[in-house]
């Protein structure tokens, strides 16, 4: 890929974005891939080392802040005509309505997510008190003589000890991947402030 | 490593890259390569960040026929720097600690 290409496919992905954000990035990776050629590097291999075109622009577009991305899109669509205007106030009470249940469950799906791995590591936490209980009651239970209810008590307790161990690195994975979910929920939402403005 | 962690790293990082003497972004990259490798896409948010906190400022100097922007750490960004340091020591007597602890149990 030669840098023309390069920045034409960076631009395309930014869409909408406000031009000196478009333009900044441009100038930093131009530069970048400049200062590579300067020390030998090839034009192919200078725009290579900078990453795929898909990972700068979705970069660019997490590191922009959601209120500048509402901005841009509101500034690029054309004025309101008289009557559309007064369409949104006369059907206020129904997308207001519409509006406030879309972003109710979109928190709540957030808060399912989240809560789910609140209860995930509580079970984990769970099976570690039944392990110390576990191990407690063998303690007690051989102390008063009781030797195979103490040992089935070891038992239990070393069952709860180990699948809690097991279950937090698996928990740890899933948390991993609600992380990323989210991300990419983050980027979807932004990625449709960008890019479809103009498009008539 | 944590993410949040090695964000608040790089930009240190970053800021100290910058401390003795103006320099670019390419510069940068490679002054930082011995410690922390870094990519061009994840030193510019960076570096724009640092930019909007006034921790560093920008000037373009013309460099064989064309631009090349340098970057000047500000007062804000050596105070950075020393509160990092501060922090730090902190970090480092917490971590001799649990290696300590570690070691103990052994």
């Amino acid at each position: 890929m030669t840098k023309q290409q390069f920045v034409l496919a960076v631009c395309e992905r930014l869409g909408d974005l406000p031009q000196s954000v478009i333009d900044g990035s441009l100038d930093y990776y131009c530069e970048m891939i400049d200062d590579r050629m300067e020390e030998g590097a090839t034009e192919e291999e200078a725009v290579a080392a900078m990453g795929t075109p898909e990972d700068i622009a979705s970069q660019i577009l997490m590191e922009t802040p959601l209120p500048k991305l509402v901005k841009v899109k509101k500034e690029s669509s054309r004025g309101l005509r008289r009557w559309e205007m007064v369409l949104l106030v006369i059907g206020s009470p129904l997308w207001i309505i519409l509006l406030l249940a879309a972003a109710m469950i979109f928190i709540s799906v957030y808060a399912v997510l989240w809560s789910a791995i609140v209860v995930l590591y509580s079970a984990d936490l769970c099976l570690a008190a039944g392990a110390v209980s576990g191990f407690s009651a063998f303690v007690l239970l051989l102390m008063s003589g009781w030797i195979a209810q103490g040992f089935l008590m070891l038992a239990a307790g070393l069952v709860c000890a180990g699948s809690a161990i097991l279950l937090f690195f698996a928990f740890n994975k899933i948390t991993r991947g609600a992380v990323k979910l989210s991300r990419w929920i983050v980027l979807w939402l932004k990625s449709l402030f960008v890019g479809k403005g103009d498009k008539k | 490593m944590d993410i949040q962690l090695k964000r608040g790293l790089l930009d240190v990082c970053v800021l100290a890259a910058i401390k003795d003497k103006d320099s670019y972004g390419y510069q940068i990259i490679k002054d930082m390569k011995p410690y922390v490798e870094i990519s061009e896409s994840t030193l510019y948010p960076i570096l724009r960040r640092l930019e909007s906190a006034e921790l560093l400022t920008v000037r373009p100097v013309e460099h064989n026929g064309r631009l090349r922007k340098y970057y000047h750490i500000t007062e804000s960004g050596l105070e950075r720097i020393k509160i990092f340091e501060a922090e730090w020591k902190e970090i480092m007597s917490i971590y001799k600690f649990v290696v300590r602890e570690g070691k103990g149990n052994d």
